[in-house]
């Protein structure tokens, strides 16, 4: 990462996962391959886990049973409560001070040059490394430390990507728009932000991905609650079991929450998925 | 010579590159009521930056432009521009495309919707009205960046090289289409164009450039008359006299 970058300049390695029109849409032969493949792991983990590591390779219909009796005895219900009430708030700040961020630092190059060097910084240090730092600051009094973990973990990707559409504006549109007398406000509306949208929401999958490692993180390090919390308690008692019943929600979460930002786009960017 | 004149260059200069590079210098040029003037020169002779200068999008940097008694500083609403690169919105569809002119000018939604459709007939493009540009072929786009330079009834029009990037057949029909449109209401145009052929079909003068820095070579009548279509202005008999004509100005180094 350089600080030296002149604000003008467009440096589009830094804005990750946006995606070609390819691959935009799945075709029905492309949910048989997606399914099989989750298939043929989970039989060769039956049929074989139990075989080399009897303790830790529980089989998946263990796993499938300890998921049952944990909705049973209502842990889990009371964990995704806890965990979602941290990666939804979470994930508010973050969407909020990323969008914010990153419109203005890559409007104006006062505000640019005034956040890179720290965006740079943050974003380069295991985002980990800082989480006893927030638990101190927060006094790991309520979610308020979990929830700034989670906005920590996810707010890079939203503004740099934020940032780098605003700047990656074509630059053709921008005069076409001045052609046309445009207004500052109609400007925005026309042109710049339809044009990050893209970089936008790809940014925000990005975010989620992260968002789900902060929250399991702050509840490792920051009160042991909720979803975390019942990763590590079953670890210490050699329930892997149930285990990873938690570590399956969390990635099923993950699997909804990008598809839901995925159906969102073909909403609000309904131009990306209509090439011919 | 009764004819007022829309448009004048007086005497214009224009750098690039702080200074160092001399698009043109001391420029004069005058575009008549109602004329098309069409703008040929050597490629990077700075013809689009001269269209630029003209709509306010480049300043310059010695001398003035003049529209209509009042100088250029910004964009006018009077005047109206189609591009190259066709600049449609991607995210907008061909309806909404046309009508950002006027919505820009704050136009009742009642007198926008008329006239989108009015010109969306007049190019050709209905029935795409609720197409993404990325679902059009070039020239339909262009057809749609046309019909949003006309849909604000713009007094004078300046095209940027518009048919530079399309395929010979496509380029033709959109030129007699051009030609058909003006016939319906002409109006003043300055058409910025690399090729000697469009030039005399359009024209009804023609400017032309020299290399960097820009010179006015030559500014000659085309006297072909109107109504034109492509094929007739091949087959009129001074098609190939003007064409010759033209080809040795440009052929001829600048100096």
């Amino acid at each position: 990462m350089t600080f030296h970058r002149v604000g003008v300049e467009v440096d589009e390695s830094r804005a990750v996962g946006v995606r070609t029109s390819r691959w935009r849409r799945l075709r029905p032969g492309d949910w048989v391959v997606r399914l099989g493949a989750i298939a043929v792991v989970l039989g060769v983990w039956e049929l074989f886990g139990p075989t080399l590591n009897k303790l830790i390779l529980r089989p998946p219909s263990d796993i499938f049973r300890a998921f049952f009796e944990l909705i049973a005895n209502g842990e889990l219900q009371d964990a995704m409560g806890q965990s979602f009430r941290e990666l939804f708030g979470g994930l508010a700040v973050a969407l909020a001070v990323g969008l914010v961020l990153g419109v203005a630092s890559g409007r104006w190059r006062f505000v640019y040059n005034a956040i890179d060097p720290l965006v740079s910084a943050l974003y380069s240090v295991p985002s980990v490394a800082l989480v006893p730092l927030i638990a101190v600051a927060f006094r790991s009094v309520g979610d308020a430390p979990r929830i700034a973990t989670v906005a920590l973990f996810a707010v890079f990707p939203i503004l740099i990507n934020t940032q780098q559409g605003v700047r990656n504006v074509d630059r053709q549109l921008l005069e076409v728009a001045r052609s046309f007398n445009t207004s500052e406000r109609r400007l925005w509306t026309d042109v710049i932000l339809p044009s990050a949208m893209p970089y936008v929401l790809a940014g925000v999958r990005l975010a989620i991905g992260r968002g789900l490692i902060g929250m399991i993180v702050a509840e490792f390090f920051i009160g042991l609650v909720g979803l975390g919390y019942l990763i590590i308690s079953y670890e210490n008692v050699f329930r892997i079991d149930r285990m990873f019943v938690p570590v399956i929600v969390v990635a099923t979460m993950g699997i909804l929450m990008m598809g839901f930002v995925q159906w969102l786009e073909g909403r609000i960017a309904p131009w990306l998925k209509r090439e011919q | 010579m009764a004819t007022p004149i829309r448009i004048s260059v007086e005497h214009v200069t224009k750098r690039f590159a702080s200074g160092a590079v001399t698009v043109f210098e001391a420029l004069d040029l005058a575009v008549r009521d109602g004329e098309t003037l069409c703008i040929v020169g050597p490629s990077g002779c700075g013809k689009t930056t001269l269209l630029r200068c003209m709509h306010g999008l480049a300043t310059i940097d010695d001398g003035r432009i003049v529209i209509d008694g009042t100088e250029v500083r910004a964009p006018s609403r009077k005047v109206a521009m189609v591009f190259q690169h066709f600049g449609l919105m991607p995210w907008k569809r061909v309806r909404e495309n046309v009508a950002y002119g006027l919505e820009l000018a704050g136009l009742p939604k009642a007198t926008v919707q008329e006239r989108v459709a009015h010109y969306i007939e007049m190019v050709g493009l209905r029935g795409f009205e609720s197409s993404y540009p990325n679902q059009l072929s070039g020239g339909m786009q262009q057809r749609a960046g046309l019909a949003r330079a006309l849909a604000v009834e713009p007094d004078i029009l300046l095209m940027d090289e518009p048919f530079g990037s399309l395929d010979a057949l496509t380029r033709e029909i959109l030129q007699d289409e051009l030609l058909r449109i003006y016939q319906l209401a002409p109006r003043t145009m300055v058409f910025i164009t690399h090729s000697i052929e469009e030039a005399i079909a359009m024209g009804d003068r023609i400017l032309v450039l020299s290399a960097r820095p820009a010179r006015v070579r030559e500014l000659f009548q085309v006297d072909i008359p109107r109504p034109r279509t492509v094929e007739s202005v091949i087959a009129h008999p001074r098609f190939i006299p003007l064409r010759d004509h033209c080809w040795r100005l440009l052929r001829e180094r600048a100096a």
